[in-house]
């Protein structure tokens, strides 16, 4: 494979991985705030913005953390047929399906980006007491997208390898 | 020529929708005998409530029945839909507004300026509070945690109340739990459709609001493109939809404050209610001085509220 | 097209693509955005991202993550181990007595997470090992440890019952009280199955010698019970906050997680390694679950707006021509059939908001519903050819587990599932009677 592809793939996986395990740990931020909120509830000063901040975290941690969880292997496959395949067998079929994954990623991507810039434009809030901006959130689902499309490219790029009988 | 289709969808859930919007759209399919076909859904089935505006300016959903706050309209006048303080005292308050006193031509230039079709205005129920603990006096709803809407949240906090963001499925739990305190959100008949007559059993009959706000809209593209007649159509059932779900509120707000099984009415003495309101005109104040369209809303509801306490009874006793 | 064209293309597509082994999410998403492109219309383009907005507004998804985490926590620091000799010197004596040990430490298990993994995970690595050296029968171990862990979706808390909560629009509290009776009830079936069985033929399950039992002492015995408080520990520090309204549901969520956390570092065995695995873990099943839903929800929306829904509501209710209970009885025949291809989470959300919508025309209880909807999202796991618990037992299992041991080994407990499934059916006051007591719905 040229150069430029294990360039791609070592960078990319660096950076997923990096911003995996970052995600990884606001499951903690998650925990955090929910108790906090039960803190305040017990105190009779009920916290307005934790339920909200909650749900946010909750969407940056596995919108962040699913391209790791793809390098992970972790996201179930139907492998009636293809569990039977050989390693170079599967390869060769992922080569094809993947495009099936990039084209909904990529729709999904346009979507998020489209909202975001709405979002920008009319500076639009939750419509909550607490009324927090809806940008960030939804910077970081488009950002999350566009890092789950370069990671499918990773897995491209090492099934054609495997198919060429070489490593990545 | 083929069937024109369009999708609508309102902010409320199915059992509600069975009553508040689904006859008019049957009464559009009927009438329109296969020119037109509108396929109804209920709350955040095609897309969130929260995102039902955005969805209907992109053309994703042809058309949407909701009040402006909770579909999170990017306009001015968001803030007076739904439940604005004290603006109204009855449900015939909303189309006298709209049709007469020029709120329905506000609306309608707003929202064309964001690419959307204003169709019309109706009234649905008043704002009560239902409550686990009864409330006999401003100062009994001091620390309690209530669940309601942003606005109403804003105006009440300075009365101690506390407003509570949850997820309305949530609601019922967080009142048996005691998460919740009480509820600032519908009138009775809702009370009772929600099953939280139940759990929150004390009805304060006097209201914040005397009808809540919602309205019909349409992508503006959609709504260009079917023949006038159709327009007219869509316009008339929608019109028939306000006036039945008028007296359908109407009637269930005093038979079940009657002969409701579940809930017992409390009041606030006659000085209590009137610090309420006097809160209410000062809060209209703070909108006013946001932006001059607010300011023209406000006054225009001012002067309606005055006219409505010249003309005396049936239009106010107080 | 027409509706119905459109539903069996969709349909069949969607098969088509999880056929090819691709990822499931991706393979249904696919089909759901890429039907939006061609068929919606204008704006059909955001029918895929507004899923994920929808998904976060759905508070209870947010104990997801706390009760697999809790779990992990559970299986990877060996809190169970305690546990399970507990019910191994108690009913070791009894012939059949480990696999009826087994039972009650899924039902234990099931009491502390949501899911079935947890407890596969630990019936592997704990009782497995112990009851092969017991010479308890391959069949017997294999269908007890899938069965018992299955429990974990019915007995509360569960995650397949919050994933119903959300399409059905019914508080979550209200039904996880509804499974708790028809979990237990299941599990003394199984518990009843395996004493005939063995009394029919001792062999399958032999009792512990006497001189084993003879190693453990009194003081010893009545120490191991105290085990028995962890399950104890960590439900009271979950249901009191709630109960007394200090805590909403997600919040106990935490707590619990929380709770099973403090248990492992009291017992001093919450390591680095623990915490690395818990937390990673964690993270990919949440990712997995998450991505399947997204998709599955984009794909019901779709589904719905382009009028398949509404194709499949008139079939049942007016082309069959049938009864409202022989209707019940068909979309729960029909799902168990797909239960048998497709994955569990995917099936909810695809196929649930238009059964969901169909038992409430038929006017059925939405609670009852989801406590049937539940067990045979127990039976789909052990169904083959795909089944969650039958994968993780291949995955987990020494190689002489074979796959036809595997297979084999679940038929008489999917009976028994059907039964209590059909048993609920007839008295859905197993499931409504709890909830009513308790929160007076
Ligand atoms: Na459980
Ligand atoms: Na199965």
């Amino acid at each position: 494979m040229p150069g430029w592809c294990h360039a791609y793939v070592r960078f990319v996986e660096g950076m997923n991985r990096r911003v995996g395990r970052f995600a990884m740990y606001l499951l903690y931020v998650i925990m955090a705030i929910l108790l906090w909120s039960s803190v305040t509830k017990i105190m009779h000063v009920p916290a307005l913005w934790t339920l909200e901040m909650a749900q946010f975290t909750l969407v940056a941690y596995y919108m962040l953390g699913a391209p790791y969880s793809f390098q992970l292997g972790t996201n179930v496959r139907m492998d009636l047929f293809y569990a039977r395949f050989t390693t170079k067998g599967q390869a060769m079929w992922d080569v094809f399906t993947v495009f099936v994954l990039m084209f909904y990623l990529g729709v999904m991507l346009w979507g998020a980006f489209d909202s975001t810039v709405y979002s920008f434009s009319v500076n639009e809030r939750n419509p909550t007491a607490w009324r927090p901006p809806l940008w960030p959130i939804k910077s970081i689902i488009t950002i999350s997208f566009a890092l789950m499309l370069l990671q499918a490219g990773v897995h491209l790029i090492r099934d054609i390898a495997t198919v060429r009988g070489e490593k990545i | 020529q083929s069937t024109i289709k369009w999708r609508l969808q309102t902010y409320a859930g199915p059992a509600l929708a069975e009553e508040v919007v689904k006859p008019a759209i049957d009464a559009f399919n009927a009438i329109a005998n296969g020119q037109m076909e509108i396929e109804l859904y209920t709350s955040d089935q095609l897309v969130p409530t929260s995102e039902l505006f955005r969805a209907m300016q992109n053309g994703t959903i042809d058309a949407v029945q909701s009040d402006d706050d909770s579909m999170a309209s990017p306009t001015e006048v968001t803030v007076f839909g739904g439940y604005f303080p004290f603006a109204l005292r009855y449900s015939l308050d909303v189309p006298a507004l709209f049709n007469t006193w020029g709120l329905d031509e506000i609306w309608k230039e707003e929202y064309a300026k964001v690419g959307i079709k204003h169709i019309s205005a109706g009234s649905w129920d008043p704002c009560n509070f239902n409550m686990k603990e009864p409330v006999n006096s401003l100062a009994d709803l001091n620390g309690k945690r209530v669940f309601t809407f942003p606005t109403a949240g804003r105006f009440l906090a300075q009365f101690g109340v506390v407003p509570v963001t949850l997820p309305w499925e949530d609601v019922e739990v967080a009142l048996q739990t005691g998460e919740l305190d009480g509820l600032a959100w519908s009138g009775i008949t809702e009370d009772y459709t929600s099953g939280w007559s139940k759990v929150a059993p004390y009805f304060l009959v006097n209201n914040i609001s005397g009808a809540w706000i919602g309205h019909f809209f349409a992508n503006m593209d959609r709504w260009n493109e079917i023949p006038p007649h159709l327009q007219q159509l869509m316009t008339t059932c929608f019109e028939q939809s306000h006036y039945r779900r008028q007296w359908w509120y109407w009637a269930g707000e005093a038979k079940l404050r009657v002969e409701g099984p579940d809930m017992k009415l409390t009041s606030l003495p006659d000085e209590d209610y009137a610090k309420l309101e006097e809160a209410a005109h000062k809060f209209w104040d703070e909108i006013a001085a946001e932006s001059p369209l607010k300011a023209k809303v406000v006054e225009i509801i001012r002067k309606y509220n005055d006219t409505m306490v010249k003309a005396g009874a049936p239009y106010r006793y107080s | 097209m027409d509706h119905n064209t459109i539903a069996l293309l969709m349909f069949s597509t969607m098969l088509l693509m999880m056929l090819t082994g691709q990822r499931v999410f991706g393979a249904i998403g696919f089909v759901a955005v890429a039907a939006a492109l061609m068929l919606w219309g204008p704006g059909g383009t955001d029918m895929g991202f507004s899923a994920v907005m929808k998904l976060m507004k759905w508070t209870p998804l947010l104990t997801l993550p706390m009760f697999v985490f809790m779990g992990y926590v559970m299986s990877e620091s060996r809190l169970a181990d305690d546990l399970y000799r507990m019910f191994h010197v108690w009913f070791g004596p009894v012939p059949g007595g480990l696999a009826i040990g087994t039972i009650l430490l899924m039902v234990m298990i099931s009491v502390m997470n949501g899911l079935s993994v947890a407890g596969m995970a630990i019936g592997a690595t704990i009782a497995l090992p112990e009851l092969m050296r017991r010479g308890y029968d391959k069949l017997m171990i294999s269908g007890v440890i899938q069965a018992g862990s299955s429990l974990g979706i019915l007995i509360p808390p569960s995650v397949v019952l919050v994933l119903f909560s959300l399409i059905a629009r019914q508080p979550v509290s209200n039904l996880w009280l509804a499974g708790a009776v028809p979990g237990l009830l299941m599990a003394t079936l199984f518990i009843l199955y395996i004493l005939i069985r063995t009394k029919l033929n001792p062999a399958l399950a032999p009792p512990m010698s006497e001189e084993e039992l003879a190693s453990v002492s009194r003081a010893e015995k009545f120490r191991l019970l105290r085990a028995g408080l962890l399950p104890v520990f960590i439900f009271v520090a979950m249901m009191v906050p709630f109960l007394n309204g200090w805590a909403s549901l997600t919040e106990a969520s935490v707590i619990g997680a929380l709770a099973a956390v403090l248990a492992a570092i009291v017992k001093r065995r919450f390591t680095r390694e623990v915490f690395e695995t818990a937390t990673r873990q964690t993270l990919a099943i949440t990712v997995m679950f998450m991505l399947i839903i997204t998709a599955a929800l984009s794909f019901g929306a779709v589904f719905d707006g382009l009028g398949a829904g509404r194709a499949i509501n008139n079939f049942f209710l007016n082309r069959l021509g049938l009864e409202p209970w022989q209707i019940l009885v068909l979309m729960q025949v029909s799902f168990l059939v797909m239960g048998m291809f497709l994955d569990d989470t995917a099936m909810l959300v695809i196929v649930a908001p238009v059964y969901v919508s169909l038992a409430k025309t038929l006017g059925f209880d939405l609670i009852w519903y989801g406590v049937l909807y539940t067990i045979t999202c127990q039976i789909a796991y052990l169904t083959p050819p795909f089944g969650y618990n039958l994968f993780l037992m291949k995955a987990m299992a020494p190689p002489e587990f074979t796959l036809p041991v595997i297979y084999r080994s679940v038929a008489p407990f999917v009976l028994l599932m059907l039964l209590t499934l059909i048993l609920v059916m007839i008295f859905p006051e197993l499931a409504l009677w709890l909830p009513r007591e308790v929160l007076g719905r």
